[in-house]
């Protein structure tokens, strides 16, 4: 029953996710372009492309698959988080899932997601702990079970106390009766709990308290001490770890979904911002011509012959880097380049073409014959190299983790599990096999994409005698 | 040929600049951020200091910190006490070094400084680890072409066939998996009791290998180097096998509807002939233009696979320098790196002009 509760609630996501990937993005998307005053009609030649596209199957489900999972992982906060999505605790209600899923999207400062344990019927001023209340507001006898076993622990412990250390006499030492009030201090204070926990049963038992958990209830972060053995641990479904845990005792399933979400943003954010730089650039270049061109050529050549990798790493082993800084180091030093050559080519061809040459004649200023004329023609190539650009960036990210210069320790990263994999190659396969299945699944899946695309927008035809 | 020789004559003129910019801006770099060899130096120290229970002087923050001459003195001997421009001038050779009584001693001269770990001439380190990456590279080129060429052949003659596509298959996987990665795996699997123990978990050679060579066991000592290299040599062909392949077959589906493939078929050769003597040979030019750009890997090796697998060569030290911030050693190895790949740019271009008589530079 509990099973097909948490099957149904990660149905709910996906399909969510689903219809926000086919439906509500598209239209978001549309919106938004026809607002700042872009049309979004395609024209005839790439409504053809995009129907060709469709037609190979292979990729365009690969396409669907791989923007749907996306999609979907930016709701792993209420999915895969220890964190509750609701907890009620007479009459007090707090959403910190939900409070932490909002901050992701929040850029106006961070919302707290903290709950405090003695707000909730727990000792402490830390951190709820989530998965004891779940477990309390569940089966509402264990809250007052366990505060009976902690009693009986206590009272055993100390008659034990005293029966091997007899309350000092007259004739003890100062010293002996100090040690023996501090002790009876530390049972005394070990015992102040008690009459808050004895409240917070009642609470549990009067059906007040309730708590909703996430599908997963472990995050990316959380160190698995639910686990009988020492981390690393490998991977047990009995024990509720279906991916083991690594070196510190992370779990690992909650890393990689994680990992996926960091990984396909990261390769995102910087294909396209370095697509937008390089077009420009290269727009400039091909429209302009002359010595704009010579110069920049020459620059962008320079700049090409930056070992990129190894000056990322220089810079991140004095500076530990962000994932914005990162991603801004990407696209300064290589996810620009690429692209200048094909759009600089195209802008030539095009320029001398006559429907540009009637919009000069008729006007029309520089930037909107950039953008409005030549830009959509030009778009083939970068359309074409995309797929093939988040390959390579996703691999950029994953060998930078690896080599230990990439995101800064505790983001959950594939790199990183990796490199613990390379550690403990002989004791631990499941560090290594695991990422490696995502990252090949991964690559592979945006690589079928690509092809496809490829086939579609640039369709070669081989004609053969025989 | 005038405008080709002019062409060639202006893209060696910009190697200097070109190598000037990027040095230059590296060099900045590390002498901008923080965390740089003094202030290993200065955490040593003073934990050697504390347990030897050695003079400290305090500083105005109140900490404990080094007397400044040691400071300077340790400036000195990093030479970090010149501002960045003089610094870099120094480094490269065409300033006076005034520590050395004002002579040259820079890149120009052949001088790379010393290595701050190994207390040894940068070149010497450099140099010592070249033939291991040289052999990993070389040997991995060539199996890339081995493996690259029929396949791309035998996929262009069955276009569209099963062959093809199972083959694109796997081609595709390759792409998607980098080398290093696939390095890992095989590492696991053939290296641990996982599936089959049969190659060495990473390593150059074994241990006992100069002993074994002295003692004049060549055959030992041979299949002893092969069993090493088999898995970083796949990891070298999965890096690059995937595009060679398609642009083998591309290039060869290209030739073969070109006109002069028309012709030949119509005089009556058998198609053997056109397809290996005309179309493959005209078909190879693109792969040929991949050899110098393969000689910057040939020699900077690959940090990754050089890691994962354990193999001292250079990437293997670059990425050890740049732990240990031996910032000469990584200037020394930028500085081979991007000259290495200036040239090889050039080369290619040089190649494509010699085999294809109809490509013109100007």
């Amino acid at each position: 029953m509990h099973l097909v509760i948490k099957l149904m609630e990660l149905l709910v996501v996906l399909l969510l996710g689903t219809l926000l990937t086919t439906r509500g993005i598209p239209w978001l998307l549309a919106r938004c372009l026809n607002v700042v005053g872009v049309s979004t009609s395609f024209s005839p030649v790439t409504e053809k492309r995009i129907r060709r596209f469709k037609a190979i199957r292979r990729g365009y489900w690969s396409f669907l698959l791989i923007s749907v999972l996306f999609v979907t992982s930016f709701f792993l906060e209420l999915t895969v988080n220890s964190k509750a999505l609701r907890i009620s605790y007479d009459g007090r209600t707090a959403y910190p899932a939900v409070r932490e899923w909002v901050d992701l999207f929040w850029v106006f400062g961070d919302i707290s997601s903290f709950c405090k344990k003695s707000d909730f019927g727990q000792v402490g001023d830390s951190e709820v702990d989530y998965r004891q209340f779940a477990r309390y507001a569940a089966e509402p006898s264990l809250a007052r079970s366990e505060l009976e076993k902690a009693k009986s622990d206590l009272a055993a412990e100390r008659s034990a106390y005293l029966a091997k250390n007899p309350e000092p006499g007259a004739g003890a030492s100062q010293y002996q009766m100090r040690r023996h009030q501090r002790q009876m201090e530390k049972f005394a204070k070990r015992s102040e709990g008690f009459a808050m926990l004895e409240k917070t049963a009642a609470v549990f038992e009067g059906g007040r308290a309730s708590c909703w958990m996430p599908v997963y209830p472990v995050g990316p972060s959380d160190l698995r001490y639910d686990l009988p053995s020492n981390p690393p641990n490998r991977p047990s479904l009995e024990q509720g770890a279906p991916f083991g845990t690594d070196l510190s005792g992370r779990d690992v399933l909650p890393q990689m979904l994680y990992g996926f979400r960091i990984s396909i943003a990261f390769a995102l954010v910087v294909s396209v911002l370095g697509y937008a730089f390089g077009i420009l650039v290269g727009g400039v270049q091909g429209y302009y011509g002359g010595w704009i061109d010579i110069f920049t050529q020459r620059f962008v050549e320079i700049w090409g012959s930056i070992p990129f990798l190894f000056t990322i790493m220089i810079i991140a082993s004095m500076v530990q880097p962000s994932f914005w800084m990162l991603t801004l180091l990407m696209v300064v030093l290589t996810s620009w380049l690429g692209i200048t050559y094909y759009v600089r080519a195209e802008f030539y061809r095009e320029k001398a073409k006559d429907y540009v040459q009637a919009a000069i004649g008729s006007g029309v200023s520089d930037w909107r014959i950039i953008t409005r004329h030549i830009l959509p023609n030009a778009l083939v190539p970068v359309v074409t190299f995309a797929p093939f650009g988040i390959v390579a960036y996703i691999g950029s990210l994953v060998s930078l983790d690896f080599l230990g210069f990439g995101l800064p320790p505790g983001t959950p990263s594939w790199g990183a599990l990796l490199r613990q994999g390379l550690e403990n190659v002989k004791f631990y396969p499941h560090l290594t096999v695991i990422p490696t299945v995502a990252l090949a699944a991964t690559l592979y899946t945006v690589v079928t994409i690509g092809e496809a695309v490829r086939e579609a927008f640039d369709p070669k035809v081989f004609s053969r005698l025989r | 040929m005038h405008g080709m020789t002019s062409y060639f004559i202006r893209r060696m003129l910009l190697i200097p600049v070109t190598f000037v910019c990027i040095t230059f801006m590296v060099y900045g770099i590390m002498r901008l951020a923080p965390g740089g060899p003094i202030e290993q130096a200065r955490t040593q120290l003073l934990m050697a200091m504390q347990e030897g229970g050695g003079s400290l002087a305090t500083s105005a923050t109140g900490e404990l910190d080094l007397p400044q001459e040691a400071i300077e003195q340790l400036k000195v001997y990093y030479k970090l006490h010149r501002s960045i421009p003089v610094g870099y001038l120094i480094w490269l050779g065409v300033w006076p070094d005034d520590d050395r009584q004002g002579e040259f001693n820079g890149v120009v001269q052949g001088d790379l400084g010393m290595s701050y770990r190994y207390s040894e001439p940068v070149l010497t380190t450099i140099v010592s680890k070249f033939p291991i990456s040289i052999t990993f590279g070389l040997i991995g080129y060539l199996a890339t072409w081995i493996v690259c060429i029929p396949l791309g052949v035998k996929k262009a003659l069955t276009h569209r066939s099963w062959f093809d596509t199972t083959s694109s298959l796997v081609v595709f996987l390759g792409y998607s998996i980098p080398g290093f990665v696939a390095c890992l795996a095989l590492l696991l699997m053939f290296g641990t009791s996982l599936v089959w123990d049969i190659f060495p978990l990473g390593g150059f050679r074994s241990e006992n290998w100069n002993e074994m060579w002295e003692a004049g066991n060549f055959w030992w000592c041979v299949r002893d180097q092969a069993h090493h290299m088999v898995i970083p040599i796949i990891g070298y062909v999965m890096s690059g096998f995937a595009t060679m392949t398609i642009l083998m077959k591309n290039s060869l589906l290209d030739n073969l509807g070109a006109d002069y493939v028309r012709t030949a078929f119509a005089k009556g050769l058998t198609e053997r002939r056109v397809i290996f003597l005309h179309a493959l040979r005209n078909s190879m030019i693109p792969l040929c233009v991949s050899i110098g750009h393969a000689i910057g890997l040939l020699f900077a090796g690959s940090f990754l696979i050089e890691k994962t697998c354990n193999i001292p060569g250079m990437g293997l030290l670059g990425f050890n320098s740049l732990v240990e911030r031996d910032y000469p050693v990584l200037m020394g190895i930028l500085v081979f790196g991007v000259l290495i790949r200036l040239l090889g740019n050039i080369l290619s271009d040089v190649i494509l002009a010699l085999v294809d008589p109809r490509v013109r530079f100007e």
